[in-house]
């Protein structure tokens, strides 16, 4: 029997190999001076980003075979791992990250991967859109049987044909929300998708100064045995 | 003497740098090739996606061998093997491509090569 050979897994597979190449030639570059090692560190955050959104393609594309389990989650530790992981980069970037927990419910229904995917999409999407020197915020906090984690920016608003989609639960496609590099949507794109399989709702709320995006997860009921 | 099997040339250098004294192959009949002359490595890092026969065929061969058996195998893949247990082909670790650093490689190098 033929085995259909999927192109995008295939495509996935060829960028990510010399991506990872790149990221070991800059980290080989050791014992450089501190502005060689500004760039260097620059390098390998540029290429963990892009082997990052490869991976979240392929993951997209594998959704549909439901490899990813749903399991009780705590969704704090989740949330300091992505701010972990982009701290340096809004610092690098002029960028300020406030983080903001006032959830009582400690578990909530997820693909712990996936929900990384989501929070971790909707962040470098807020450091993307906020100006210089402005702050972006995560929140998380409780909203009736779910779990609410919203990430605010200080941006251009959000074009209303975006804001219809997300609210609508599902992005269809990458939508471009401006004309410049890295504004192709595909970071909501996969949000959204990720989202979606973990029956968890996304949206977003449109501000004069910015743009709420928010994923309402269920709350687990292992969290009334604590 | 560390083995490195990578058939991406960059990728192999890195990891041979990082390795300190290492012999690249770019695939896993070279390396086979080498073990049979004699030279049996204290440490191999091992690509899965190899030209030819691949990782697992390579790993098959290592452990049919009692000259090879015992090696210790670092698998050194873009794949994601996470779930699975490698142990009964003496590997000891699997390092992703994705965040691998040579701190990790020259870690493994001086407790399993030194």
């Amino acid at each position: 029997m033929d085995v259909e050979v999927d192109g995008i897994l295939v495509a996935a597979h060829e960028l990510k190999a010399p991506l990872a190449v790149l990221r070991q030639l800059a980290l080989s570059f050791e014992g450089v001076g501190a502005k060689d090692e500004r760039i260097r560190d620059e390098m390998v955050s540029v290429s963990e980003r892009a082997i990052r959104q490869v991976n979240d393609l392929t993951k997209v594309r594998r959704l549909e075979d439901g490899l990813f389990v749903m399991e009780p989650v705590a969704v704090r530790p989740i949330c300091d791992d992505v701010t972990r992981e982009l701290m340096h980069l809004f610092k690098y970037n002029k960028r300020d990250l406030s983080i903001k927990y006032s959830n009582r419910s400690q578990l909530v229904i997820a693909n712990r991967e996936l929900l990384h995917g989501v929070i971790y999409n909707f962040l470098l999407n807020a450091m993307h859109y906020s100006g210089a020197e402005t702050r972006s915020e995560l929140m998380v906090k409780d909203k009736n049987d779910r779990v609410r984690v919203v990430v605010r920016d200080f941006g251009p608003e959000l074009p209303t044909d975006v804001w219809r989609e997300m609210n609508r639960g599902f992005v269809e496609k990458p939508t471009s929300i401006a004309m410049r590099p890295g504004s192709s949507g595909l970071g909501l794109f996969i949000a959204s998708k990720f989202s979606h399989y973990m029956n968890a709702e996304v949206g977003a709320i449109r501000h004069r100064d910015g743009t709420s995006f928010y994923v309402d997860l269920m709350k687990s009921k292992q969290a009334s045995l604590f | 003497m560390i083995f490195v099997i990578d058939d991406d040339e960059i990728m192999a250098e890195c990891i041979a740098n990082a390795a300190g004294d290492a012999k690249v192959f770019s695939n896993a009949i070279e390396a086979m090739n080498e073990i049979v002359k004699g030279n049996i490595p204290k440490l191999i890092f091992l690509d899965i996606l190899l030209d030819g026969p691949d990782g697992f065929t390579f790993l098959n061969e290592m452990i049919s061998y009692d000259d090879t058996a015992k090696i210790p195998v670092v698998i050194v893949t873009s794949l994601d093997l996470s779930d699975k247990d490698l142990s009964v082909y003496g590997v000891v670790k699997v390092l992703s491509k994705d965040d691998m650093t040579p701190k990790d490689i020259r870690a493994l190098v001086k407790y399993y090569a030194k």
